[in-house]
């Protein structure tokens, strides 16, 4: 017991000399933290006055310039601005800005010149702001098989922005097409932005459910001079009539993004002259024949910055509308881009799938076609997978703009009206101008199945984005 | 919830359902790969500057165009078009038009 008492007295004595020596401590701490702020001064240095001074005679010059701006524009027909006398007044104060606080008068010119400023852009003719851009393209096409020829097409974008949350896009393409130019009213949407992860768009748009035509369609953006096969002009509309709301939600550091809309639906064709068209799906549908509504989506994920996943489907009835039958459109989309140091440039991995499905339908129930009746569904699928290589990080000027791509596509409708599968392997090389302007080559190897001819083809182009 | 997913699965379909699940299979993998504090490899936006969110966001589908390209009100016309098109969030809009116009 007796030993034990010291052995306290001594834990506590050291306890003790510890919590001491912490509050020493915490307390210079405490004492840094709230040492007072040195005395201010009310007192302005030669150096210091001659800088504002100089500050203020740059404003002053600025002032009368604006001034003089107002003065031409509204070409004397309006009254001299309210704020003249105000001016005035801040010019008066001159004299003063040794003995008021100098950096008062600084502020006081600073607001005066903001409010001119403003006056000076509420004098233009609107606030829409407005940009015309768009693409155009010459290509050259030779396919075994058929008389080779040269094209055009040039694409007119209007982007207007009328507030900030309301813009519209609005697109036409000019094309040569059966020795007549034609044109095509490709976007006409306005979009509304509700929030930071919703907007709203009406018109027509392009398809979200198509991650190719949504994004990548586009002649100074798609890599080779043709585009894929059932992907493009295939199995999926290029565009929509009608609604959708789209955006996108960050989710920690990936982001998903989700577009939904209802259009007019695909028409389905029980008519032709083309006995291989039968059961396919007219997306020309504008009057909306059968009167059926389509519903579809698409949602994308980005994991990582360099790559983009997406699966999108629409969902419509088609047909006649006391025949009408089911229609599913999917599309699965993958793309990839990285700028690769091992590899000394550029990588992009794209790659889409479609599948197409088209319920039991009777067609020429009469006979009058002279094939029917008969009953099928339409199944159909393809899609492509590409992989393009620029060496961007290598010193040469010329090498470092060329391009090398290799695509293969495929399109499955064997067991359909067509009656025949197609597969594809092309192999291109690009050399870009500008970022936005390119030479495409390349080379396309065909082959079906089911007794249709392969066809290959070379197909040059030059397509310019602006 | 069995009856949810299977009914969702005849909807959309086989191919439809088996995406599904390699997406959101693909998702937890690469979400698990790619956890990293630093947030290099994130497609989170903070932290990152203008002209990093702008090359990171425009190659995914084309080339970078310079700065200097379109004028400054040219560039929020641009942007605001990419912002629906692209589906860029409010920061990265903001981040990615500020550098285009310091530039331009």
């Amino acid at each position: 017991m007796s030993r034990t008492i010291p052995i306290i007295l001594n834990q506590t004595i050291a306890c003790a000399f510890v919590a001491l020596i912490c509050l020493s401590f915490s307390s210079a701490a405490m004492a840094q933290d709230t040492a007072p702020p040195q005395p201010s001064s009310d007192y302005v240095s030669r150096a210091e006055y001659d800088k504002l001074k100089a500050e203020h005679e740059a404003m002053k010059q600025e002032l009368d310039a604006l001034k003089a701006t107002v003065q031409q524009m509204t070409a004397g027909a309006v009254p001299a601005p309210v704020e003249a006398p105000t001016a005035k007044k801040g010019v008066s104060e001159e004299k003063q800005v040794v003995t008021v606080p100098p950096e008062a008068a600084t502020e006081e010119l600073r607001q005066e010149v903001e409010t001119l400023k403003t006056q000076v852009k509420e004098t233009f003719p609107g606030t829409t702001k407005f940009l015309l851009g768009g693409y155009g393209t010459a290509g050259f096409t030779a396919r075994s098989g058929e008389d080779p020829f040269f094209d055009a097409a040039f694409n007119a974008i209007f982007l207007f922005k009328m507030t900030d949350r309301l813009f519209f896009e609005g697109e036409l393409e000019f094309e040569f097409e059966d020795n007549e130019t034609t044109t095509n009213l490709e976007i006409a949407q306005a979009s509304y932005l509700l929030n930071d992860y919703m907007t709203i768009g009406v018109g027509r748009f392009l398809n979200p459910t198509n991650f190719f035509v949504e994004r990548q369609h586009m002649n100074w953006v798609n890599k080779l001079p043709d585009k894929p096969l059932a992907v493009y002009d295939g199995l999926l509309p290029e565009s929509e009539l009608g609604g959708q709301l789209r955006g996108v939600i960050p989710i920690g550091p990936t982001k998903l993004e989700y577009a939904a809309f209802v259009a007019n639906a695909p028409g389905l064709i029980t008519e032709s002259d083309d006995f291989s068209e039968i059961g396919m799906l007219d997306f020309d549908n504008d009057a909306n024949f059968g009167g059926h509504v389509a519903v579809g989506g698409h949602v994308g994920f980005i994991p990582i910055p360099q790559l983009e996943i997406g699966y999108g489907i629409q969902r419509s009835k088609v047909g006649p509308r006391d025949r009408a039958v089911q229609n599913i459109l999917q599309s699965a989309d993958f793309n990839f881009v990285a700028d690769s140091a091992l590899l000394k440039g550029l990588i992009n991995a794209r790659a889409q799938w479609v599948w197409s499905h088209v319920g039991d339908f009777v067609y020429d129930p009469d006979g009058s076609q002279g094939f029917g009746p008969l009953e099928f569904n339409n199944n159909r699928n393809g899609g492509y997978a590409q992989l393009s290589y620029r060496p961007t990080h290598i010193d040469d000027d010329y090498l470092k703009n060329v391009e090398g791509v290799f695509r293969y596509d495929r399109f499955n409708q064997l067991h359909t009206p067509v009656g025949f599968d197609e597969q594809r392997w092309t192999i291109g090389l690009n050399y870009w101008v500008t970022p936005s302007a390119v030479l495409k080559l390349a080379y396309e190897f065909d082959d079906k199945n089911g007794g249709a001819r392969d066809q290959d083809a070379f197909l040059m182009q030059a397509a310019v984005g602006f | 919830m069995k009856r949810v997913v299977v009914r969702t699965c005849k909807w959309i379909g086989l191919p439809g359902a088996t995406i599904v699940i390699s997406c959101a299979a693909l998702t937890w993998l690469i979400g698990c790969a790619t956890n990293k504090p630093s947030g290099e490899v994130a497609a989170g936006t903070t932290g990152k500057s203008g002209a990093q969110l702008w090359a990171e966001n425009c190659v995914r589908c084309h080339n970078i165009r310079s700065p200097g390209s379109l004028s400054p009100a040219q560039w929020e016309v641009a942007m605001m078009h990419m912002r629906v098109r692209a589906n860029l969030t409010p920061e990265e809009h903001k981040k990615i038009l500020e550098f285009l116009k310091s530039g331009s």
